[in-house]
């Protein structure tokens, strides 16, 4: 690792990419900038998952809870009460992360597979209350026709909010991972018994990072919500915590930007595969396989050996 | 208003025996998964879609030998026909991950319950179906005044066979011994010259011809549907973890504590009933995260 | 600085530790010897925290931490390097340094400064002392093994500990890998004014640098004292040193 702080070719073509996202809406089909605005929602939301699980090793098997708590609280705010839409789009993420230190202070004290298990119930609770309870939370319904404020009226303009909001807290995250505090989380990932050794208390470093990863979670809740105008029981289900995690294996879930590509290709893939069959689950099922079997670092950690290897053989052939 | 009416002891045993009946379909499910948990160390995701696959195919089988004793055949032949399937998942491709870290083989299942999920949808189609049960186990029998379905007695007398059958399986026969051993160490159990991938081969096809049994016995009892698996495979995970992982008695009494919890929840407050079996899992795993029963581990 | 007095510790049946005690005084370096499963990785766990002991008390500089997690026991000024290359394995041999040097400094929950800044020199001036910054920015993989068991050493001084625990530092080096890490931990000894409890099976190696021994066998204290007196004791004789 250097120590500078960006790897100035990477910056670059991030900061290219990003300002070409920007401009392209006038000039590509609505569907397309509809696409490509879940595809920031769920990027976001399999990057916040990836801290958690790439970077810090922990089992949280259902990360979705806090996505929906988030979109919920905002769908909540702006249709049952008259309070401005800031307060719903800072609440959302808040919800989330203070549901998150709550879910996470009891599943911290566990190791792996009880801590995953215990999430799964505790969310699958609140995932059940939210389904039930019609009069508040439109039960299976859910919410529809969220009302916006109207610099948000248009899509495109929607599109600019959710690419704006993504690309902070990209820049957050990385920042975030790049800390002492990444640094640390990474140590407890690979050999959580060294940390303790070495004076580090990890179950509250644990807890941080949850706090911060369901924060970022919620975040991606609300910018849900900005898109699709409703909420509805699915994004608390546990199906959708499993795939992000196939997101963040797809991509890489070693590497930072791993996730979001990984997001890309499933949204897209269901998109496209959804137009000619509506068997996307099995196709998923099917690729999840092949992944398993032939690129378990993912598409981007698999880009990232090919070319630290050819780099090393350059580098080889340049000092023999 | 629906909170906590007046519920007579008549209402209360008929409710009791509905949820004993229920948690009989789920030991009968989650001791197949708290077995594939013990020798495998892997959550089955995929169980969920056998025990709607066992459904289905109990509805094909029993429509097409028709009348009664079409149910009979098919509860024979649905848990034989998901065991098959399960052999063909496991020496196809699961048996080639078992060197790899757990996480692999927990998504393998994952992947397994997606893809037989759809096989489903492709084969049966979306509608709701329905099974018929046996002429002999139509009606109800009264008993102090409470009326209780035949087909629900008849529940809890298979569950209990099957506990019986399960724990001579494990204490009484060689092979039972054996898969109890590789769940404790499956290194010891290969330095003794026997084949642990057989053994988890065995394991897992056993695990699952229990979740395919599982669903032919539910198929009488409720509307056949895709999303089954689902809403299975959560209460199984819950089930299987405060009873202990890998503990197929634990499995027993976390199916009681769900069943019971679920039917009398219907009493108190019948728009949440679903809420009050969550909720005495995150209790009890609150109380007791390991489980309530020692694991296998 | 250390006692440990009448720590028990058993795993289901097996009695692991029976009665251990243990004196180390500060500035000491002090060994601990006995065969293969006698405890003593067992004792050092109990010592450090990894393992809650069922009875007894480990008490340092006057403090009973019996009862305190790891982590605490580290910054009250332990630390540790394990038998067992116990280190980060996707770090860099710097990096690896790095946590620990954060971890004292209290700098590990630092949010939004990029880590590659902070710690630096103190990073760097302890890779220096044991040898290792021309490995700096090495995977600990390529390292080999005498190496990796050198960064363990390194990691555990990264917290500045008083009292520094060493689980057989030399175990599969080559001869002059160990000769030069026995010279490193005496001059560390030195300089850094450290307390050093070791334990090894290199008798040569501990009858050599220790002013005091302590035999264990089968979870036992059976004698704590200068060498001398260890060498000559009759039950220690045989039960190991004879025997063997």
């Amino acid at each position: 690792m250097s120590g500078k702080l960006l790897d100035f070719k990477a910056a670059g073509f991030t900061f290219v990419l990003f300002l070409i996202l920007l401009l392209l809406p006038p000039f590509i089909p609505r569907f397309f900038v509809y696409i490509l605005g879940l595809i920031y929602v769920t990027s976001l939301l399999a990057m916040s998952l990836n801290l958690l699980v790439g970077h810090g090793g922990m089992y949280q098997f259902h990360h979705a809870v806090f996505y929906g708590v988030g979109a919920y609280a905002v769908a909540l705010i702006l249709t049952k009460t008259s309070l401005p839409a800031w307060v719903a789009f800072i609440g959302g993420p808040i919800l989330a992360a203070l549901t998150g230190l709550i879910i996470g202070w009891f599943c911290v004290r566990l190791t792996r597979l009880y801590f995953g298990m215990l999430q799964i119930s505790l969310g699958s609770l609140i995932w059940a209350i939210v389904y039930r309870w019609y009069k508040f939370t439109g039960g299976d319904d859910g919410i529809h026709g969220i009302p916006m404020p109207r610099f948000l009226s248009s899509l495109n303009s929607s599109y600019y909010f959710i690419l704006i909001v993504l690309a902070l807290s990209f820049f957050l995250l990385y920042l975030i991972l790049k800390s002492p505090f990444g640094s640390t989380l990474q140590a407890i990932r690979d050999n959580p018994q060294r940390c303790e050794a070495v004076g580090i208390n990890v179950r509250r470093h644990q807890l941080r990072a949850i706090v911060i990863g369901t924060f970022f979670a919620g975040i991606a809740g609300v910018l849900f919500v900005v898109l699709e105008r409703s909420v509805f029981p699915d994004l608390l289900f546990w199906v959708l915590s499993l795939e992000i995690f196939i997101m963040c294996l797809l991509g890489g879930w070693f590497t930072f930007a791993g996730p979001m590509l990984g997001a890309a290709i499933t949204v897209a893939l269901r998109t496209f595969v959804g137009k000619y069959t509506e068997y996307w689950t099995l196709i998923l099922g099917v690729l999840l396989i092949l992944l398993i079997f032939f690129l378990p670092e993912g598409v981007m950690g698999y880009f990232l050996g090919v070319f630290k290897s050819r780099g090393k053989g350059m580098a080889e052939r340049r000092n023999p | 208003m629906g909170f906590l009416p007046n519920i007579g002891p008549a209402e209360f045993l008929s409710q009791l025996l509905v949820g004993f009946s229920r948690a009989m379909i789920l030991f009968t499910v989650c001791a197949g998964l708290s077995f594939v948990l013990g020798v495998l160390r892997v959550p089955n995701i995929a169980h969920g879609s056998l025990y709607m696959i066992g459904a289905f195919v109990t509805f094909s089988l029993s429509k097409s030998f028709g009348g009664s004793s079409g149910f009979w055949f098919a509860l024979l032949l649905a848990p034989l026909v998901v065991a098959g399937i399960s052999l063909v998942a496991e020496r196809g491709l699961f048996r080639h991950l078992y060197q790899r870290e757990h996480l692999m083989l927990l998504l393998f299942t994952f992947a397994l319950a997606l893809i037989l999920g759809d096989l489903v949808k492709i084969f049966w189609g979306a509608e709701y179906r329905s099974v018929p049960a046996p002429d002999i186990l139509k009606g109800s029998i009264s008993i102090l005044g409470a009326s209780f379905p035949r087909y629900n007695l008849f529940l809890i007398f298979i569950g209990l066979l099957v506990a019986v059958a399960l724990w001579l399986f494990v204490n009484r026969t060689k092979i039972g011994k054996i898969s109890r051993a590789a769940a404790v160490d499956r290194d010891m159990v290969a330095l003794l010259g026997i084949n642990v991938s057989r053994v988890f081969a065995g394991a897992f096809v056993i695990g699952c011809c229990l979740a395919g049994l599982g669903g032919a016995l539910v198929a009488p009892t409720v509307s056949i549907t895709l999303g089954m698996d689902h809403t299975l495979i959560i209460e199984a995970f819950l089930i299987v973890t405060i009873g202990g992982l890998g503990n197929m008695w634990g499995a027993l009494v976390g199916s009681l504590i769900f069943g019971v919890t679920q039917s009398l929840g219907v009493l108190i407050f019948p728009q949440f009933a679903i809420v009050f079996p969550f909720a005495a899992v995150v209790i009890v795993l609150l109380l007791r995260p390991k489980g309530l029963l020692k694991s296998v581990w | 600085m250390l006692q440990v007095e009448g720590v028990v510790k058993s795993f289901d049946d097996f009695l692991a530790v029976n009665e251990a005690n243990l004196s180390v005084q500060k500035g000491e370096i002090v060994a601990v010897i006995g065969p293969n499963g006698a405890g003593k990785t067992t004792l050092f766990n109990l010592i450090t925290g990894q393992l809650p002991r069922d009875r007894g008390r480990v008490v340092f500089k006057e403090e009973d931490i019996s009862e305190l997690p790891p982590y605490e026991r580290c910054r009250r000024g332990i630390g540790r390097s394990f038998q067992i290359v116990n280190i980060f394995p996707r770090l860099t041999v710097f990096e690896n340094v790095q946590v620990a040097v954060l971890s004292h400094q209290r700098k590990s929950s630092t949010l939004f400064r990029p880590a590659g800044n902070l710690a630096v020199v103190e990073t760097g001036s302890l890779l220096e002392s044991v040898g290792l910054s021309d490995k700096g920015k090495n995977v600990v993989g390529s390292l080999s093994h005498g190496d990796q068991k050198i960064l363990e050493i390194a990691i555990a001084l990264g917290n500045e500990p008083e009292l520094l625990i060493l689980d057989e530092p030399t175990a599969g080096m080559s001869p002059e890998e160990t000769f030069a890490t026995i010279e490193l931990i005496k001059r560390l000894a030195r300089t850094r004014g450290l307390t050093i409890l070791f334990c090894e099976h290199d008798m040569d190696i501990v009858f050599s640098i220790s002013q005091s021994i302590m035999v264990m066998h089968q979870g036992r204290t059976l004698i704590q004292g200068k060498p001398e007196e260890v060498r000559n004791n009759s039950e220690v004789q045989a039960a190991y040193l004879g025997g063997e």
